[in-house]
Formats: structure tokens, C-alpha cells, sequence
């Protein structure tokens, strides 16, 4: 928080005015180029996944970087001593992950040289919603800490090269930016092949083990990443070099030695909310993903990719509009949707390197079209109309048996997508959506609330898979027969294509019978 | 029946067409628009009314909804919510049933802009001054109510207006309307221009009325040496049924209200206040609140932190009351800071928090008594130690007796509650 400084002591000495002291908000001593060798940089937000390809990218620049410790139920005690009342709990989470992990170092080094030692990053500039306010919570933390010489200096999410940060510390260029952005591509592709894969898995946990593998491995390719200058040879050698989908491809070989078992029927759930929340793999969302696969789910997680998309789309359809006060809107509007087109490329690239098992980026117009009658696509404020969009995507395209979206308790625009669902669900009364509003402390409430419309959803599952199997004239067994003849189908790694089925064993079963010709004739 | 002049090619008009006969061809003296009073319509109610009058909607035809209470949202929200959220969005139900439902002579239109930004006397001084995500998304969220089951507006013969409109930025204002509103009420681009004109005409008259009020009422009290109240809250809390009226019972007691939304703004009163923090180069303008609030995105939070800083500097201000209603996620990091700001200063600091639908009377009156007390206890000395800060050249008169020495006013501690 701020604090009370003296501001005019020298009118007050020229004047005989008594000097008052004006309240002031929090500022950050600046870091300096001379102290980042001896400084760790702490992150957070995503997950373990991501935040590990984040420090490779920081490592390779020479920044010592660390994300922040997973959240914990303890993080949301932290946080609601120290910050005003009524904050949703991703603002709670972050703020004790912060505090608790701030105490523990002073516990150990002491004030003075926690102070020194460590300054903290995160994303700012979200418009009026309380994600681009974190910062407030962050510096009234500090405030009740005894920490206000901590440092917290702010990345904003629409600029890709804001110079020198407070002070020159952190130099926010175009290396660095592309590095953070392709690290977190990098994880959200392997973190959909890791939710493709572990709830088919043969041998339990050898999904996991193969990950941690995968994700140390890219942690490397990240630090070791060739220099290629400030400015544009860095983008171009990104958007041209194979450098990472030959990683890729050698984490899909490690992925090739998983077995999986494809024909058990799964509701497939698609998870939507408010980012953080959505986003996240630990106790601020009741690990909710976690839950529904041993609920016998296939969770299909939202890709950070999505919202860096999002971010594009209402600033070219302002320009689209002529709502922009943009001197050359044209010029811009048509930079913007080059900018598009190459960033769904490079997703793609990555996809494909991993057998394109990874979901493809949902085109942005079509969410926004879907959303239309329901949420004004200007709406500013977390993920905007993409949560009504997103969930009408799954419904139509069959992506997804059912929507789960998590909403933090007292979230602004996650509310109000929320209400105007009711409208959807009037239209379209058999699309299942469990809003599942987190607090952070009432696991029981939330898991079981979510746990009634999943039953409904592994009811469709189980039944379209009967389906397709009467349909085809297939049983498990002739399936498992032909499955021993071809191994490759039970890798990991095997794309089964979509066949207008939500579940992934219809899907199979659709594909062995047409595809493959393995239908009695 | 009037008679409808075509165009000329390229849009030249036709020699004989004149303004009158161009307006009768659009006849809207009895069509009738409904606008449900809520949120930000509290502070751009003005505009809404100047642009439907220069359509040729008259003035009785323009219905507001009443001030919100729980009747209204018994009988004609009740069903309706499709989410828990903060009251004066849920509220809403109840102002759109009202129109829907609860006229005598039913409305034709039910107009219910989305406001994406504000007018703000710190337009250019701020990051930006949009509203809140829930404000600017509530009619989204309301309309769901009255269509998920079948369309309650198309069933009673009323057409459904939500056009999205940056008010914060005059220049694209038409280019927004236009589009939206052309075809429920027959527009074209030269009228919705003409008409978004004498919207933002009819709105700075008002806004400009009501500050030169409230610079009287300060002139008035540093004239004669009294205290009065600011309040800090945002617009609708003007609405009876969201702030509960508190700020009037505050008055009876006997001190002159203001409300930070008309606080006077006039150049050489800005300088005084603001005097020293430009100085220094604390701020670059009054207007600056980047001293004291770095995420200046939103349009009333901003102004509650202006309106913070001007109530700390202003000597007759001895008193800032704060409304903040259940569960805003707008309010709710700027708790901590408003307060001190406004004691920084030794301004007395009170705060009704968590507002909701129902009045808590009892408390209300005894918070109010506490209120009147420390005003009339403490409020000389605020006056006298807040006047030693600032120049003697007051722009509001004179300045209260200096004949106390700066030194025992400087000591005289800070004597703020938050009750």
C-alpha cells in the first residue's frame, strides 16, 4: 500500500506553512541493470508447466528467475489478513503466494536482504477488472508485511517491447517477450497432450513421469536458445526457425512409449472461466481438473494460447468498425490480422509436431459470431463474450460433452457472462454447463454442484459410445483383436480424428470402423 | 401524410427538402422509451434525454423507471436474476419489469445503453475512463432474464435497445449509435449526429449547473466559516434505494452536502487546492491522481480517488462519508487507500460498506448521530489546521482566522473514525 509522504516542505519553508503529509501510492525502488546479476526475478499465475519454460526462456537471458511456489489453501489465509475485504480469490491466492513465500525468506535471510534479493513480476494492464489491480493487493500485502522496499514492477500483456523497467533491471525486448510467448505455447501444447493422454493411460502414472521428462527437457531447449539480436531477426527467426518443433517432436518420441487404452468412454469437459482460475492446476481451483478425470472425465484445458489470441481480436474489430482512434486504421487493422495469421501458424507448427494432438485454436470470429445475440463482443473485462463463445464452440462442434466453467466468487465479468448463459441455456436447453463459483474454501460444494451435471455428461458418453458400437457393428473385443495386430494405435501418440462425436471412444470406434475398414461389411 | 423527399444522387439533398418536412417524415412524437434508471444512466441521464428530445421523442414520452426499492423488485424482477452479483446490478430486474410490465400507457422502446466509458472532468489525465466490467455488461446479463424462457419484450409489443456507447470518447458516439439505433428508430447519420450533439449539450449544461451549485455552497462556507460533507460514492448511489438516503439524513443534521461528482472544477479554485502537489511535480495536474492511484482505468474510481484527494485538501470539506454497495469488486481495492488519503489530512472518514437492498435504518441513525458529533466537535479545528496548508489567496473568500500559530495547529492530531 502507499504511504504518507511530505510534499512541500519547501513551500512550507519559504511560507511558514506547516508541511502536510499527502498519502502516496506504492512505488517500486528501481532495479537496476548492475543488480540483476545478484537479483531473483519471482514469477507466477500459470502452471508448473508453463512457469518451467518461462524460467528457461529468463535463464537464457541471464536473468535468475524463479516462479513462485504452487498455491496452497494456506496462500488464501495469507492473503485475506492482509488485503481489504470482498477481493475474488485469485486476487487472495496470489497475494499470500506472495506473502507466505516473502515470510519464509525472511524468516531466513532477514528483511533487509529479502528486499535486495528478490523483486517480483507480474501482468498488469487489464482495464478496469481487479486482474489489473492485483498490484494494489500486492503493495498493501507488502504494507502489513513490513516489506514496502519490496519490489513489484508490472509486464503489460499488449506490448511486446516496453524498453528498460524500472530502473533497467528488467529489460522487457522483443527476446524476452518472444521467449515468454513461445514458452507458454510450448507448455500449452504439451499440456493438452498431457490431458489427451493420462486418463487412457495403461500403466498409471507413467503419464506424469513422461511429462516432468518432457518438460525438463524443454526447459533446456529454452535456456540453450540461439541469440538472434533486439529486434526483428529475433521475431523472424522465431516465426522461420525449427529450433523448437524439433523439440517438439523429440517430446512426442518420449510420448510415443505410452500405452493407452481408447475405448473406455469418458465425458469429455471442457473447462472455461476467469483466467486464473481456468488456468491454474493446484488448491485455488479445488484442483478441479485433477478430480474430473479420476471422475472419470477427459478434461480438455484451456490453452493460455486462447487468450493471447483474444487479446488481438477486439482491437481488430475495432479497426474493422472504424471505432478505433487509430490515424491509420487500414495499415493497422491489416498488420494486426497478418500478426494473426502467423501466430495461429506457429500454434499449429507446434501442434503438428506432436501428431496434432493438440486442439486447434478456436477461430476467434466464430466466437465472437457465436456470442453475438447473447454478449457484446466491445465488452470489456476478463475473458469477455470467449466464455459464452466457447461454450457454444464445444456445443456445436461436439468438442465437449459438457462446460465447466469456473468463476472466482464476487468475479466482475465472470458474473455477468454467467447471467447472460441463462439466455443460451433458454436456446439451448440440452447443453450442459456447470458455473461452478470458487471461494477457495468450499471444496465439498463446488466439486459436488459440478459433480451433478458431470453424471448427466458420463451418461452421454457411455451411451453414444453404445451407439457407435451397435451402429458399427464393432465390439471391444474385435477392437482390442485389431488393436494387437496395429500397436500404434494404443501410443499416445496416435491422432484420432474427429468423427462428430463429443467423446473420444465414439470417435475411435467411428475411425477403426470407417477410416481403418474394420467394420463387418 | 407526410411526404417523403427522395435524395439526390451522391447524397446531395434535394432542392426542396426542408428541415420540417425532413422531421415530419419522421413522426416520433408518440413513440414511447423507456429507460430503466440504473447505474451510470444516474450520471448520463442528461444526455439520453437531450438526444431522444432532438429525435422529436417528446418530453413525456421519455420515462424513466422509479428510484429502485424492494417492492419494485418483488413485483416485477422477481424470477428474473440469472446471477448473484453486486445490488445495483441485480436491481436492474426490477427497472426493466417495471417498464415492461408496470405502465399505465406501455412504452414502445426499451432503451438500455451499454455505457462503456464515461464523461470525466479527468478525461486525459487518467488511463482511461471506462466503467465497470459488471456495469457496462449488466444489461447483457438482465436481458437474459426476460428472454430465456420466451421473449417478454417482443410479447408485449416493445422493441429491446442496447446499443454500446463509449460517452468518454464524443468522437465515436454517433459512429457506435448510429448503427445500433438506426433501425428501431428510424435514424439516419446526419440526425444521430445532430442528436448526439444535443445529448452532450444538454449533459454539460447540467454537469456545468449543478458545480457551479456546488462551488456556492463552498463559497458559502468558507464566507462563513462552515462545514460540509463530501460524499464519495459513485452515481447511483444517488438512487434512494442504493444509498438508502443516508447523505440526507446527514444533511437534516444540518451540513450542506456535496457530491464528488459536482464538485467544482474551475481552474483558478483547482490551483489553489492543488498548489503545492504541482509544485513539487507531484501531479502534473489537478486532474492528475497518478500520485495516489496508478490503474487509472475506471472511470468512477478514478473520480473517488480525485474526489478523495480534493476532500483531504479542501478546508470546508471536514468530512468525507463513503457508500460502497455489497460485493463491488470496483470499490473493494480502493478501500484502504481512500481512507488515507482523506486522513492524511485529518479529515474525518466515515464508510457505509456492503450496501444491499434492504435499509438498515437502526444503524444507519445511530452512525449518523456519530457522524454529527465528531462534525460539530471537531469540524473548526479541520477547517483551521486544512486552511494553514494553503495559500491565503483563497479564490472562495476569506480564509478562516490565522490568528491560531501553525505550530499548535500542526499538532493537534488527526481525529478520524470509521464507523
Amino acid at each position: 500500500m502507499g504511504q504518507l509522504v511530505t510534499i512541500d516542505s519547501d513551500i512550507a519553508s519559504k511560507t511558514l506553512r506547516p508541511a502536510v503529509q499527502h498519502y502516496q501510492a506504492y512505488r517500486p525502488r528501481p532495479f537496476t541493470r548492475e543488480q540483476r546479476e545478484n537479483t531473483t526475478v519471482l514469477f507466477g499465475g500459470l502452471t508448473w508447466k508453463h512457469e518451467r519454460l518461462m524460467q528457461g526462456a529468463l535463464h537464457n537471458l541471464k536473468y535468475k528467475a524463479e516462479p513462485l511456489p504452487n498455491i496452497a489453501r494456506e496462500d488464501l489465509d495469507a492473503g485475506k489478513e492482509l488485503i481489504d475485504v470482498g477481493a475474488c480469490c485469485p486476487t487472495i491466492f496470489t497475494t499470500g503466494s506472495l506473502v507466505n513465500f516473502l515470510k519464509q525468506q525472511v524468516t531466513v535471510h532477514g528483511t533487509d536482504a529479502v528486499n535486495q534479493k528478490y523483486v517480483y513480476l507480474t501482468a498488469g494492464a487489464c482495464g478496469p477488472c481487479r486482474f489489473g489491480q492485483y498490484h494494489e493487493s500486492y503493495a498493501m500485502a507488502l504494507d502489513g508485511l513490513g516489506l514496502r522496499d519490496f519490489r513489484v514492477f508490472l509486464l503489460a500483456q499488449d506490448e511486446l517491447d516496453q524498453g528498460a523497467t524500472g530502473g533497467g533491471g528488467i529489460d522487457i525486448d522483443l527476446p524476452l517477450s518472444m521467449g515468454l510467448i513461445w514458452a507458454i505455447l510450448c507448455g500449452d501444447v504439451i499440456s493438452d497432450l498431457e490431458y489427451a493422454t493420462r486418463p487412457f493411460e495403461v500403466n498409471p502414472g507413467q503419464t506424469n513421469a513422461v511429462l516432468k521428462d518432457s518438460i525438463e527437457y524443454m526447459y533446456s531447449v529454452f535456456n540453450r536458445r540461439p541469440q538472434q539480436g533486439k529486434k526483428l531477426a529475433t521475431i523472424a527467426w522465431h516465426l522461420t526457425s525449427g529450433y523448437f518443433t524439433k523439440a517438439l517432436r523429440e517430446v512426442r518420441k518420449k510420448w510415443d512409449a505410452i500405452e493407452v487404452d481408447r475405448t473406455r468412454a469418458k465425458a469429455r469437459v471442457k473447462i472455461t472461466g476467469e483466467f486464473w482460475l481456468q488456468t491454474h492446476e493446484g488448491e485455488g481451483n479445488y484442483n478441479i481438473k485433477r478430480w474430473l478425470e479420476q471422475e472419470d472425465s477427459e478434461v480438455l484445458p484451456p490453452p493460455v494460447a486462447v487468450w493471447l489470441h483474444y487479446l488481438m481480436h477486439p482491437l481488430i474489430r475495432k479497426l474493422e468498425h472504424r471505432h478505433s482512434k487509430s490515424k491509420h486504421p487500414k495499415r493497422d487493422e491489416f498488420l494486426l490480422k497478418v500478426a494473426e495469421r502467423l501466430y495461429v501458424a506457429t500454434y499449429n507448427r507446434f501442434r503438428k509436431a506432436l501428431a496434432d494432438i493438440p486442439n486447434e485454436l478456436p477461430d476467434q470470429m466464430e466466437l465472437k459470431n457465436l456470442a453475438e445475440p447473447f454478449y457484446h463482443f466491445e465488452l470489456r473485462g476478463g475473458e469477455g463474450h470467449m466464455l459464452i463463445g466457447k461454450a457454444l464452440y464445444a456445443y456445436h462442434h461436439k468438442k465437449a460433452h459438457m462446460v465447466c466453467e469456473l468463476s472466482p466468487y464476487s468475479c466482475m465479468p465472470n458474473s455477468m457472462s454467467i447471467g447472460s448463459m441463462a439466455n443460451v441455456i433458454g436456446k439451448h436447453p440440452d447443453l450442459l454447463y456447470a458455473p461452478i463459483e470458487v471461494k477457495g474454501d468450499a471444496e465439498v460444494h463446488a466439486l459436488s454442484r459440478c459433480q451433478m451435471i458431470l453424471t448427466e455428461a458420463k451418461k452421454r458418453a457411455q451411451s453414444e459410445f453404445e451407439e457407435v458400437l451397435a451402429k458399427t457393428g464393432l465390439t471391444v473385443q474385435r477392437i482390442r483383436e485389431y488393436e494387437r495386430e496395429h500397436p500404434e494405435l494404443r501410443r499416445a501418440t496416435y491422432k484420432v480424428p474427429h468423427k462428430g462425436y463429443s467423446g473420444t471412444s465414439a470417435n475411435y470406434v467411428l475411425h477403426l470402423a470407417y477410416d481403418r475398414q474394420l467394420a463387418p461389411a | 401524410m407526410p411526404i417523403r423527399i427522395s435524395r439526390t444522387w451522391f447524397g446531395k439533398k434535394a432542392s426542396g427538402e426542408t428541415e420540417n418536412a425532413r422531421r415530419q417524415s419522421k413522426d416520433r412524437s408518440q413513440l414511447r422509451v423507456g429507460i430503466p434508471k440504473v447505474l451510470n444512466i444516474w450520471s448520463t441521464h442528461q444526455f439520453w434525454v437531450g438526444f431522444l428530445r432532438e429525435l422529436g421523442i417528446a418530453s413525456e414520452n421519455i420515462v424513466f423507471s422509479s428510484d429502485t426499492t424492494e417492492e419494485q423488485t418483488r413485483e416485477y424482477g422477481k424470477g428474473r436474476g440469472t446471477v448473484d452479483c453486486c445490488h445495483p446490478v441485480k436491481c436492474m430486474s426490477g427497472h426493466y419489469g417495471e417498464l415492461i410490465f408496470g405502465q399505465k400507457k406501455k412504452i414502445n422502446i426499451l432503451l438500455s445503453p451499454m455505457i462503456h466509458s464515461l464523461p470525466s472532468m479527468l478525461h486525459g489525465h487518467v488511463l482511461d475512463t471506462v466503467t465497470c466490467t459488471r456495469v457496462m455488461a449488466g444489461p447483457e446479463n438482465i436481458k437474459a432474464g426476460f428472454l430465456k424462457e420466451r421473449d417478454l419484450f417482443a410479447e408485449n409489443g416493445i422493441v429491446y435497445a442496447s446499443p454500446f456507447v463509449s460517452l468518454g470518447d464524443r468522437d465515436m458516439v454517433t459512429g457506435q449509435l448510429y448503427p445500433a439505433l438506426k433501425n428501431v428508430f428510424d435514424l439516419d447519420q446526419e440526425e444521430t449526429e445532430r442528436a448526439v450533439d444535443a445529448g452532450f449539450t444538454a449533459l454539460d449544461n447540467v454537469t456545468a449547473r449543478i458545480r457551479r451549485r456546488g462551488r456556492e455552497i463552498l463559497t458559502w462556507c468558507a464566507q462563513n466559516q462552515k462545514p460540509c460533507v463530501l460524499i464519495l460514492a459513485r452515481p447511483y448511489h444517488m438512487d434512494t434505494g442504493i444509498g438508502h438516503d443516508i447523505e440526507a439524513d446527514v444533511q437534516a443534521c444540518g451540513y450542506p452536502i456535496l457530491w464528488l461528482q459536482y464538485l467544482p472544477v474551475d481552474i483558478d479554485l483547482m490551483h489553489w487546492l492543488f498548489e503545492s502537489d504541482l509544485s513539487v511535480g507531484r501531479i502534473k495536474s489537478p486532474f492528475d491522481i497518478s500520485d495516489v492511484w496508478t490503474s487509472s482505468y475506471s472511470s468512477n474510481t478514478n473520480e473517488i480517488m480525485w474526489g478523495a484527494k480534493y476532500a483531504a485538501r479542501c478546508p470546508w470539506i471536514t468530512c468525507v462519508v463513503r457508500f460502497s454497495s455489497y460485493e463491488c469488486g470496483m470499490d473493494q481495492p480502493t478501500y484502504t487507500a481512500t481512507q488515507k488519503i482523506v486522513e492524511a489530512t485529518g479529515t474525518l472518514y466515515f464508510k457505509f460498506g456492503d450496501l444491499d437492498s434492504t435499509k438498515p435504518g437502526g444503524g444507519i441513525k445511530i452512525r449518523v448521530e456519530t457522524i454529527a458529533h465528531y462534525l460539530g466537535k471537531y469540524s473548526q479545528e479541520i477547517i483551521l489546521r486544512k486552511a494553514s496548508y494553503l495559500s491565503p489567496n483563497c479564490p472562495l473568500g476569506k480564509m478562516p482566522n490565522r490568528t491560531t500559530t501553525n505550530a499548535s495547529v500542526a499538532e493537534a492530531a488527526p481525529r478520524s473514525r470509521a464507523v
